[in-house]
């Protein structure tokens, strides 16, 4: 029997968690693993969504059987595009294939990654982990458009940062280099000696106020009305969207609003990453959205920088495809590092796109537009 | 004349970096070391390129072997896949 590729239903968990121990057991780790419900947790589909997930299983109705071979999942959202139309594309992501263990299976990449393009033909995927990885080259061989995200950081706590960094202390030699920096305060006072340059080439700007919100409101709405212009291609960030990714149930991250003179200029979302090895005991924040009228995107940025920096966190990571966005990071003191964050947009997104080396640096993609909200961002 | 069977075997010794004499119509992911998911990918647009066929993902899923590859081929070549 072939296999075929559905809609993930409550039926198929059993054989999705049979799938996951057989990952396991051929020595992925724990994290390798698909859906365990059918009901997606972030982003449930509704009569009236127009910002949803959705997952689909690869059945294998063999002779032993009805075995799930692997799965992915779609999160459908509006997206503003460089000819002023608003369209619903999808980005596919978590695709996971048993042939990863088991060569016998090797054509249910191909097979999942097909589906999802005849499904959703203005399909993009977002993170990936560089250019490295399978799913970007497969992408690529397919004739997708492609680009890196650029990668933003900010040391806050540098002591911190040069005594917890993995990647960093990978050689002896760097270790002890840092672990002196980091006693004897050269570290810190590097950090500082950059952040007061940056601090005084930056634009100055009038004076900004921020409010922590439960929810963004009417004013996010006016912020989408006048900003949308600015970004060639956008994920909708209009009150009605914002309020499903950013519901006030969603405790851990924090909305900001800036105003100046009582009118709104932008607003954020940051939030603590997830825990990763690589950054050791760190506290990690991120900028995980922003918006902003035009020529306010520095007070925005500082703005974020400071709630997360009351927050107590000692780096602050963001990932954004916008130029002037980069330019006002860099301005309030981020620095820039190679990005493993890419983009990717099917041939028929990208026909929309064109010129894709015109339109990119125009596009505003964030963490957010990833798969990892609210806890993976 | 060079038969389809032989035609997707130069493509699989192409694409798997094997020697066209060691691919015979039962070669499959599971005896051919190079054939993992991204080199399945890759045969899948070799074929369609070089034989100017569009394959199904049901036709996707039946090349699990050489032959039935070729024998996908044949059949696409005579009525395309909708």
């Amino acid at each position: 029997m072939p296999i075929v590729i559905q809609p993930y239903r409550p039926e198929h968990e059993p054989a999705v968690a049979e799938f996951n121990q057989r990952l396991r057991q051929a020595g992925q780790d724990e994290n390798t693993v698909f859906y365990r419900s059918a009901e997606p947790r972030w982003l449930p589909r509704t009569s009236n969504s127009r910002i949803y997930n959705e997952f689909f299983v690869a059945i294998d109705n063999g002779l032993d059987g009805t075995k799930v071979r692997g799965g992915y999942a779609l999160k459908t959202q509006d997206f503003l595009f460089p000819d002023g139309q608003v369209r619903s594309i999808a980005y596919y992501h978590h695709p996971l294939s048993e042939g990863i263990v088991n060569k016998a299976h090797a054509v249910v990449g191909t097979l999942l990654l097909r589906d999802a393009m005849q499904r959703a033909p203005l399909l993009y995927c977002l993170g990936m982990g560089g250019y490295d990885r399978p799913l970007p080259q497969m992408l690529i061989r397919l004739g997708w458009a492609h680009c890196l995200v650029p990668f933003f950081f900010r040391v806050l706590n540098p002591t911190r940062f040069l005594r917890q960094m993995q990647t960093l202390r990978e050689s002896a030699r760097r270790t002890i280099v840092m672990d002196l920096a980091a006693v004897t305060g050269l570290g810190w006072a590097g950090s500082k000696l950059f952040q007061t340059y940056r601090a005084l080439t930056a634009p100055s700007a009038t004076r900004a106020e921020t409010d922590s919100v439960a929810t963004f409101d009417e004013n996010a709405q006016l912020l989408w009305d006048r900003a949308r212009q600015a970004c060639s291609f956008t994920a909708v960030r209009d009150r009605e969207a914002l309020q499903v990714l950013y519901p006030p149930s969603e405790a851990h991250l924090t909305r900001i609003e800036i105003k100046r003179g009582g009118s709104a200029i932008g607003w954020a979302v940051v939030g603590e990453r997830r825990k990763d090895a690589k950054y050791g005991n760190l506290r990690v924040g991120s900028v995980v959205d922003c918006w902003a009228l035009p020529g306010e995107f520095l007070p925005v940025v500082r703005a974020a920088t400071e709630t997360l920096k009351r927050h107590g966190f000692d780096l602050i990571l963001t990932n954004q495809s916008h130029q002037d966005w980069g330019s006002a990071f860099k301005a309030a003191g981020y620095l820039s590092a190679p990005s493993n964050f890419l983009f990717a947009a099917s041939k028929k997104l990208a026909e929309l796109l064109a010129p894709f080396d015109e339109t990119r640096v125009r596009m505003h993609l964030t963490r957010a537009d990833g798969d990892g909200l609210p806890r993976n961002f | 004349m060079t038969s389809t069977f032989e035609q997707v075997q130069a493509i699989a010794s192409d694409i798997f970096g094997v020697p066209a004499g060691k691919i015979s119509a039962d070669s499959s992911p599971e005896t051919v070391e190079n054939w993992d998911s991204m080199q399945h990918l890759n045969l899948v647009l070799a074929i369609e390129e070089k034989f100017g066929v569009q394959l199904a993902p049901e036709d996707i899923e039946q090349m699990k072997t050489i032959g039935a590859a070729a024998t996908l081929v044949e059949k696409r070549l005579q009525s395309p896949a909708r």
